[in-house]
């Protein structure tokens, strides 16, 4: 299947950079640095010095669910920017080094190519977002407390679907641009602005997929799924959707007039 | 001197270990592909010595700018 052909090509490309070894490796990192240096706080203040004679600062208690926020709270800014940048070069990249006029040159469906890109990009990231929270779980069953293995994949699914809308606009990107660094640029200025419009509108935009890690905070602290948690999920979903469709025929429309 | 002494014994290493194992695979595996490829942009020289001496995120700013990709 042609499909098929072009995902293996891309996860081959994948494993021929390295990435499949280091945005792992990465996404880790990102995941377990906040859960350790918060634990050894007090042994890292001690180190620098100490605390001046008499202070005394009462370091707060982590929940296992506070812990959890921190891993997320990282990857949705330092984890972004390291999608963003991992994949600013895909297929803008591809267009201006002329490869992908060779794969296009044959009888490729444009959305088959656009499809087969996200689809590889989507399993390497989501695969690390899952290596990385592994570890984050690992260290927090150890050293804060307990957190069960279901509340663990909840967080996995749903925070994978606003990273799955991040690849998707860093791919809605790459159809439009052929300047990876503009791209890049693009895909973190968009998800800045719809935190900014979701922050004013907070009222109307409910579902707004910007609230996906406060509606997980929800869940972990209720232990059940809050309906405006499946609200924005089908609505990142719906956004994902779009955007793949989006950039197919956005791409369709630039190669043939180009 | 005390101090330290108590501090390296209360930091469990078994905990930070995987830590120093994932930096230290990071290097290899960038000097590794450093080796291995053709053109980076900019001078060889330079992106070794930024995975050598630039802890955690050398590795990480070779694999996003340094490497060419055709």
């Amino acid at each position: 299947m042609q499909w098929w052909t072009l995902f293996q090509k891309e996860l081959i490309e994948n494993v021929r950079n390295v990435k499949w070894i280091w945005v792992p490796l990465i996404m880790i990192l990102i995941a377990i640095m906040d859960p350790l240096t918060n634990y050894y706080l007090p042994q890292i203040i001690e180190a620098v010095g100490g605390m001046p004679e008499g202070a005394e600062v009462q370091l707060p208690e982590y929940q296992p669910d506070d812990v959890v926020m921190m891993s997320l709270g990282q990857f949705s800014t330092i984890g972004v920017l390291t999608i963003a940048l991992i994949s600013m070069g895909t297929i803008a990249g591809e267009r201006n080094s002329g490869v992908s006029e060779l794969i296009l040159v044959k009888p490729v469906s444009y959305m088959n190519y656009i499809t087969a890109k996200w689809a590889s990009l989507a399993l390497l990231v989501l695969t690390a977002f899952a290596l990385g929270m592994a570890a984050s779980w690992y260290y927090i069953n150890i050293l804060y407390g307990d957190l069960s293995f279901g509340a663990l994949l909840q967080v996995l699914f749903f925070y994978g679907l606003w990273l799955t809308l991040v690849i998707s606009l860093s791919i809605f990107y790459n159809t439009l641009f052929k300047t990876p660094g503009i791209v890049a640029f693009l895909t973190l200025a968009t998800i800045i602005l719809m935190g900014l419009i979701t922050t004013i509108f907070s009222h109307v935009l409910e579902w707004s997929p910007n609230y996906m890690s406060d509606y997980i905070q929800q869940m972990l602290i209720t232990g059940s799924v809050p309906g405006e948690l499946i609200g924005t999920a089908g609505v990142t979903i719906i956004l994902v959707i779009l955007l793949v469709f989006g950039s197919a025929s956005i791409f369709k429309n630039k190669e043939l007039a180009g | 001197m005390m101090e330290e002494v108590n501090l390296f014994n209360d930091i469990n290493w078994a905990v930070i270990a995987p830590i120093l194992v994932i930096q230290g695979i990071l290097i290899i595996v960038a000097i590794i592909d450093l080796i291995r490829i053709d053109k980076t942009n900019g001078p060889k020289w330079m992106w070794g010595l930024i995975v050598i001496l630039i802890n955690i995120i050398g590795p990480i700013i070779y694999f996003i700018f340094g490497r060419r990709n055709d």
